[in-house]
């Protein structure tokens, strides 16, 4: 009846050995999650104060960073958003690092793999912003040189070149996520492939005789002779 | 019937013989197709509730010619807003309504108001530009009316006189004023017949002919909240938030175009709608704010186009009015009798001391504050600051309107 016993409690004694062992860990995840989400809310306060003292709010609204998240149907204060991006990343890495804590053997591989993915993540969203920011100044310079040049399709143009600068550079960021890399970079060649062989085809096509008569006026005709000077030079 | 008399520096529509409704309407319709017209109505949510607002669209869905519509609602909850687009429903031209209180159109306020534009408080000026401004962002019509929305004689004739003389090619006018005789059994109108006309020409006598007040009595009812006008007009008008809305509205016309190019409309032979209480002793509400606004709007217009206001000038103004609005009060007297309609003198002269200090509080805050309430900033400037803005506005009232 003993030995009986025994087996019977031998189990739940080790349950229990193992479990208070665990309670430290356990007690430290959930410190660091305490911690790290009262950390995150502050300095998500002191973030949007600096923003608001810096008038990130309203350089947003000028750099068009304001109507990109309109666009998305997000109707908060520039600031407030990235103030809430930073909060929930900061969440994230406390939960990382808690769940670090537990000494759990798969969940550590997973903690490892999410830091060593950080800085993609990081570099993705410089990228991404300045990619914005590059294709918003090429697209409207191209929009001003255009329209001054006197042609009627300026604005089409320039939101032609937006679109395929946002496609160059959304194939960046992927690329840089390492999300499906293969497909993406496939894809972008085709496409962009696609649209230089169309514009290469279309010039060919429609544009041969001008051509034609360009290189020929060129390097067939002798330049014509200069009129004589009506103004005597001393 | 009126008289064809062309009085003042612009031109007077006026309304003679029997007026087809039919005929205006089919040409307003050919001219639509070049020049498409817009409706804007400024509206509380409480004028849903009064009989006003169901009768006039009832009369606007039979208008066939308006390209769209443009409602800015005030002080409507999500429930309230829901309702309003089903009442608006059974109108046949698109129809777009701006929900000043709702999260999205918030942030726009928000978002000019950390761009140093503010937009004031709210109001029938905020609604108006706001209006304006999403009917620029569309691009969509090239003539903007707009009329209020608590007139309970509204018939769709008003609207079509009002659209006609702006969106007919022939006839070169940015800007039409509405005008109507405010009479029941009784004169109403007081502070236009009691107020405005012998103010401008009290000051006419005393600061000698200026072009801004030559302008303003040229206009049979400068305080009408009826008017049409080109889309570029609305592009570069500024707009006064506050009562002097109607007279400041006319300054900027003045200011931007030649006389030449405003004329003013007979668009009804009756016209009712809310009356304002005259609240002599508070000069916060009623028609003794309206009164004050009115009068400082005229003063600062005047000033910056060079006028000098000195102590003995305002002065002189205070005698001068009550000699012209007691002559006025004596005419209207006579015309009351003529036609056989209530006239209380008592009341009336009521009004006229009570409009007298007005003027006299307006004078006092234009001496300790010459500049005033800024204007509503015209869109051109508000592009200039935030090149998004149109795009933002436009997305913030498409997905309400979802």
């Amino acid at each position: 009846m003993r030995d009986f016993l025994n087996l019977m409690l031998e189990p739940l004694q080790e349950v229990f050995a193992k479990f208070m062992a665990f309670v430290p860990n356990l007690l430290a995840m959930l410190v660091i999650l305490l911690a790290g989400v009262l950390l995150a809310k502050l300095l998500r306060v002191l973030l949007v104060k600096f923003l608001l003292a810096i008038k990130f709010d309203s350089w947003s609204d000028r750099m068009g960073f304001t109507t990109l998240m309109r666009k998305g149907d997000l109707w908060l204060k520039p600031s407030a958003v990235l103030g809430g991006i930073v909060f929930w990343i900061l969440v994230i890495v406390t939960l990382m690092a808690g769940l670090g804590a537990l000494n759990v053997a798969a969940i550590d591989t997973l903690v490892v793999q999410f830091f060593s993915y950080l800085p993609r993540v990081f570099s993705a969203a410089v990228i991404l912003a300045i990619g914005y920011l590059f294709t918003s100044f090429i697209s409207r310079a191209v929009l001003i040189a255009v329209a001054n040049s006197g042609y009627h399709y300026a604005r089409l143009l320039a939101e032609a070149i937006r679109v395929l600068l946002m496609l160059m550079i959304l194939a960046m960021v992927m690329e840089q996520l390492q999300i499906a890399t293969n497909i993406v970079l496939a894809a972008f060649s085709i496409l962009f492939g696609g649209i230089v062989i169309a514009l290469a085809i279309a010039f060919g096509v429609g544009g041969i005789d001008t051509a034609r008569r360009v290189v020929e006026q060129k390097f067939s005709e002798a330049p014509p002779e200069k009129a004589p000077d009506d103004i005597e030079h001393l | 019937m009126s008289d064809f008399f062309q009085s003042g520096i612009i031109t007077t529509l006026h309304q003679l013989g029997q007026p087809s409704l039919e005929r205006l309407e089919s040409e307003l319709l050919g001219f639509a197709k070049t020049r498409p017209i817009a409706l804007v109505l400024p509206a509380l949510y409480s004028e849903f509730e009064r009989p006003a607002m169901p009768g006039i669209v009832q009369e606007l869905t039979k208008v066939k010619y308006l390209n769209e519509v443009v409602l800015a609602l005030d002080q409507a909850t999500e429930a309230d807003f829901k309702r309003v687009r089903e009442t608006m429903a059974p109108i046949q031209a698109e129809v777009k309504i701006i929900h000043n209180k709702g999260k999205r159109v918030s942030e726009v306020y928000e978002t000019l108001r950390r761009n140093g534009l503010d937009a004031g408080p709210q109001g029938k000026g905020r609604s108006a530009w706001l209006s304006y401004g999403y009917v620029l962002a569309r691009g969509k019509s090239d003539v903007i009316a707009l009329h209020d929305c608590d007139i309970l004689t509204y018939n769709r004739i008003l609207l079509a006189r009002l659209c006609y003389p702006i969106a007919s090619p022939t006839l070169n006018y940015v800007f039409c004023k509405g005008y109507y005789s405010r009479v029941t059994d009784k004169m109403n109108g007081r502070v236009t017949r009691l107020l405005v006309t012998p103010l401008v020409r009290s000051l006419q006598q005393l600061a000698g002919q200026h072009g801004f007040l030559a302008f303003l009595d040229s206009f049979r009812y400068p305080l009408a909240g009826e008017f049409s006008m080109s889309a570029d007009l609305a592009r570069i008008n500024r707009i006064p938030s506050d009562w002097g809305l109607e007279v400041g509205s006319l300054a900027e016309v003045y200011r931007n175009y030649s006389p030449h190019r405003v004329c003013q409309v007979d668009i009804a032979t009756t016209y009712e709608h809310k009356h304002q209480i005259l609240s002599a002793e508070d000069a916060e509400k009623g028609l003794m704010k309206m009164a004050v606004d009115i009068c400082k709007s005229i003063f600062r217009t005047l000033a910056s186009d060079g006028v000098v206001f000195s102590d003995g000038l305002f002065r002189s103004l205070s005698a001068t009015y009550l000699r012209q609005a007691e002559d006025t009060l004596l005419k209207y007297e006579s015309d009351a009798m003529i036609n056989g309609l209530a006239f209380d003198r008592h009341e009336e002269a009521k009004a006229v001391e009570a409009f007298t200090r007005a003027i006299a509080m307006a004078a006092q805050a234009f001496v300790e504050n010459p500049m005033g309430t800024p204007l509503i900033p015209n869109w051109n400037r508000v592009r200039a600051a935030i090149p998004d803005i149109f795009e933002m506005l436009k997305l913030a009232v498409d997905e309400d309107n979802k």
